[in-house]
């Protein structure tokens, strides 16, 4: 696998206006070749329902179109010209934001009243230097710039500004705070997700738990590719042991060990000893383990059933990240390597049945495993991970 | 020197070796057995189809330790020992 290039990772939250249960900015994310990333971030007209269906109508019309090689002023011309504009408000349908990244490298930001979005470089932010055209008389600002590794674009919907309006803050959280915020919070190890989540959580405070306004943050952040490999489970035939270590310890990057009897031969095959740790750092959660050469040991079926949970959660509304972003205990720190560190993830299945496991009443069974391994595959696929897996 | 390891695998973990370790650590203070006594975890010690948790005291397994039979496996095997 080509370890040496870049990837461009998108996250993104947002929270609904409250009491509302449809979100009116909507975010579509395409990636029509494996090196391009296109982003739109469009925010509609008021909230609920109309709102929705304008947003969405608005990003997926100039993600199709941009997927479809037009280039993107004609796709931001198409859109300007025929955005219905309010009776009422005479202000237009819907804002928009898109930002396109080619190579991984090269930069295409186009800006609609939307905030300025804005870019942390080194940990800084740095104002875009971005230039106003007026199509259709609507001021349609523009930028390109070269990124570099760990660039990271943040993107937001007016929610984000209006919070706290008239409630904690007199005059909403402006740009100028939000950077501050955002360098203050920035670490190059977190993912842009969690970076986006961070954002959200804050918004949400600034609002009392009760937003005004629907408040949306993306994030897109260029960063290195790592690959994390994890092995779970001893091959169905004691014969296969070797190949499949082999395999497991060729591999560029971090090394997992998943399960009791399996860290009994990895431990064995490494002809290092097999270090427990005796406490439970999270009731739940059973003890770590040791083995020189190995980067994380776990149980199995309970340790990774918790994993799972962190990654459905962390696909959906990430709330659970708060505890795992800092926790110690085996299953946060799995959780951590794949959602933070990895951009390409080996799984090692291996298929043996524990015997002793396959009880009644006993929450192990073999199609357990296989079942969290199928779920956490699928869900991590949906988070851009590339994803192997091979059964042993 | 009595060590003694509590089995922390999957399916003891499901049948109490939290409580077991934590009952353990309690008696050994108690009975004031820090320099008599290496307390360790252990994943599987290939035991699981028994009822409650599974330690190893020096070379034995004892298999099935439950809260409510912790005190007399822990006299037998471990104070009664020393």
């Amino acid at each position: 696998m080509m370890l040496n290039n870049y990837f461009a990772e998108v996250g993104y939250l947002s929270i609904n206006h409250d009491k509302e249960q449809l979100c009116g900015d909507h975010i579509q994310v395409i990636r029509p070749d494996s090196k391009t990333t296109v982003l739109v971030l469009a925010d509609g007209l008021g909230s609920g329902v109309k709102a929705s269906i304008l947003s969405t109508l608005t990003s997926k019309m100039i993600a199709t179109m941009i997927a479809n090689n037009i280039s993107m002023i004609e796709c931001v011309k198409a859109i300007a010209e025929t955005l219905p504009v309010c009776n009422e408000r005479n202000i237009a349908y819907s804002t928009f934001s898109i930002i396109k990244i080619t190579e991984n490298k090269f930069v295409e930001i186009y800006n609609y009243d939307n905030p300025m979005p804005f870019y942390l470089h080194n940990g800084k932010v740095v104002n875009l230097n971005m230039t106003c055209e007026t199509i259709d008389n609507k001021r349609i600002y523009h930028t390109k710039i070269v990124a570099s590794c760990d660039d990271t674009f943040v993107l937001l919907s007016d929610g984000v500004v209006h919070a706290g309006i008239g409630q904690i803050l007199n005059f909403g959280w402006d740009l100028p705070q939000i950077h501050a915020y955002v360098e203050a919070v920035y670490d190059s190890k977190t993912s842009a997700k969690s970076l986006a989540t961070t954002l959200i959580d804050y918004v949400n405070k600034l609002y009392d738990g009760k937003p005004g306004d629907d408040s949306t943050c993306a994030i897109i952040k260029i960063r290195q590719r790592k690959q994390v490999n994890l092995m779970m489970g001893p091959p169905s035939t004691k014969e296969d042991d070797e190949k499949m270590l082999s395999l497991f310890f060729g591999k560029e990057g971090k090394h997992i060990v998943c399960g009791g009897t399996t860290s009994h031969i990895v431990a064995e095959y490494l002809k290092k000893p097999l270090l427990y740790d005796l406490d439970y750092l999270d009731r739940n959660i059973p003890p770590t383990a040791k083995i020189e050469g190995v980067d994380l040991v776990t149980e199995g079926v309970i340790t990774m059933n918790k994993v799972l949970e962190n990654v459905k959660n962390y696909y959906g509304d990430n709330s659970s990240y708060f505890d795992w972003c800092y926790l110690p205990d085996g299953a946060s720190q799995i959780t951590r390597l794949l959602l933070e560190e990895a951009t390409d993830i080996n799984f090692f299945v291996g298929c043996a049945i524990n015997a002793a496991h396959q009880q009644e009443g006993l929450a192990l069974a073999f199609s357990t495993k296989m079942q969290i391994i199928d779920e956490m595959t699928k869900t991590l696929r949906l988070l851009d991970k590339n994803i192997k897996i091979s059964y042993f | 020197m009595k060590d003694i390891q509590i089995c922390v695998g999957s399916s003891c973990h499901l049948k109490g070796s939290y409580d077991i370790i934590e009952c353990t650590k309690k008696a050994i203070s108690e009975y004031h057995l820090e320099d008599k006594v290496i307390l360790r975890a252990t994943f599987c010690l290939g035991k699981c189809g028994v009822a409650g948790v599974s330690i190893k005291v020096d070379d034995e397994i004892i298999t099935g330790v439950t809260v409510s039979n912790f005190q007399e496996v822990f006299k037998k095997y471990v104070l009664d020992r020393i």
